[in-house]
């Protein structure tokens, strides 16, 4: 089959023809069985890689595999709607900030208390992720999300604190040894002063007694006694609150 | 005042709306990704990655229907800069395997999805890439040539040596003649 003919037929089974060509070339099909063929054979051979990829195997395939993941993509979307909506408002905080009915703009934490960012006297905006979630991947999601806020609040010059507590389970994402993210979470400390990681030790000496392991922290961690003790009095110092 | 509040929930509603749609793409995302790659925890990576930098660069996105083209264009981009120079010039191996053990797939049925697995493994790592955007992702030459930064052209012909290819390797493997998929006719 000369290469024309080839690039045609393939062309055809990816209905990639006109009207016109498709005519021209079942035309041409009639009369030639062995393009007919080719096209029968491409069609076949295009319906077999269909089915060999249908269902890839997963990592760490399993009966729990499956249930995992749509635990996961769960957990990630209440993340992401809100973490999200507070991103959306913030950086159209400056559009908004003369407007004294916040209430209309309420976000949403996963347990659905709601409240509008704070922004203190001198105009400086505050926030406090408390992340009790062990999963990295939701961790990833926010390192990307407190990134971009710090990023935008930079670029417009507009003052901002960030705090990540990690606490209970969440304390895994400051972890030595299993954070997914130190070289990263290094790299946004460095970058940004305004930003604190900070590990509770409540949930490090819970660690130590029931499994008897001596958890070591990435080097940018702060640590608090408690972190649901902090994050209250952050709550009352009027920062904004989001649960991880 | 009432325009302002208007376009703010707009945006609130559409920045929300696409991160939906854009977590709701990570499956097909892997799978594309697997085609390319054949190792679980790399293509995971991949999907994962990809779903990352898009949520972060949401707002580049202009044209909402370009969606899917838009997140291929960015796992390519990864695969390409990251994950490509670790991978050999040709051939794949590791975890490609169906289960023979489900009793829902015939023992037939394991065996053709292994080999056409294996065959596109022997491919070239660019016919591979076109062969299963096309195939597996549906993708026009169009989005395709799109995703890989490359004219319609060069997709079309890498399209046709790839598919030639492929049809060699499967008749050296004996699936051309085999009872489970008849790719010639019996004469």
């Amino acid at each position: 089959m000369n290469p024309n003919d080839e690039l045609e037929v393939n062309a055809y089974i990816d209905g990639e023809l006109s009207t016109d060509q498709q005519a021209e070339l079942l035309e041409a099909m009639r009369q030639d069985p062995e393009l007919a063929r080719r096209a029968c054979e491409l069609n076949q051979m295009k319906a077999q890689l269909r089915l060999a990829y249908a269902e890839p195997p997963r990592p760490g395939t399993g009966a729990g595999g499956m249930v995992k993941a749509s635990w996961r993509a769960l957990a990630v979307s209440v993340l992401l709607l809100a973490v999200g909506m507070l991103g959306g408002w913030l950086l159209h905080a400056n559009t908004i900030v003369s407007t004294p009915e916040p209430a209309r703009f309420v976000m949403l934490d996963p347990d659905g208390r709601g409240q509008a960012p704070a922004i203190a006297s001198d105009g400086e905006t505050r926030i406090v992720f408390h992340l009790t979630n062990p999963d990295q991947t939701v961790a990833g999601e926010l390192l990307d999300e407190v990134e971009d806020l710090l990023a935008a609040y930079e670029a417009g010059h507009r003052p901002l604190r960030v705090e990540v507590v990690s606490h209970s389970d969440g304390l895994d994402l400051l972890r030595e040894r299993l954070s997914q993210h130190k070289v990263r979470i290094g790299e946004l400390a460095e970058r940004f002063d305004n930003l604190t990681f900070v590990a509770c030790q409540n949930s490090i000496d819970r660690i130590k007694i029931e499994h008897g392991i001596e958890v070591k922290l990435v080097p940018d961690a702060e640590l608090i006694d408690s972190g649901v003790d902090h994050v209250v009095k952050r709550q009352r110092e009027g920062w904004s609150y989001i649960r991880v | 005042m009432t325009d302002n509040k208007t376009s703010l929930f707009g945006h609130f509603g559409r920045r929300r709306k696409l991160r939906n749609e854009i977590c709701a793409e990570r499956e097909r995302l892997y799978r594309i990704a697997w085609s390319w790659c054949h190792d679980a925890s790399m293509a995971e990576d991949l999907a994962q990655e990809a779903v990352t930098r898009a949520l972060a660069k949401v707002d580049t996105l202009r044209d909402e229907s370009r969606l899917q083209v838009w997140l291929t264009q960015i796992l390519a981009n990864l695969y390409r800069d990251q994950y490509r120079r670790i991978q050999p010039e040709t051939g794949l191996d590791s975890d490609m395997l169906a289960s023979n053990e489900d009793p829902e797939h015939s023992a037939d049925r394991a065996q053709l999805i292994n080999r056409t697995r294996e065959a596109i493994a022997a491919l070239k790592e660019d016919q591979r890439q076109v062969l299963t955007l096309v195939d597996v992702a549906e993708f026009s030459y169009a989005d395709t040539a799109a995703i890989l930064g490359v004219p319609v052209g060069t997709v079309m012909s890498r399209l046709s040596r790839s598919r030639r290819r492929m049809r060699e390797i499967l008749e050296q493997q004996g699936i051309g003649h085999a009872a489970v998929i008849p790719l010639r006719r019996p004469k």
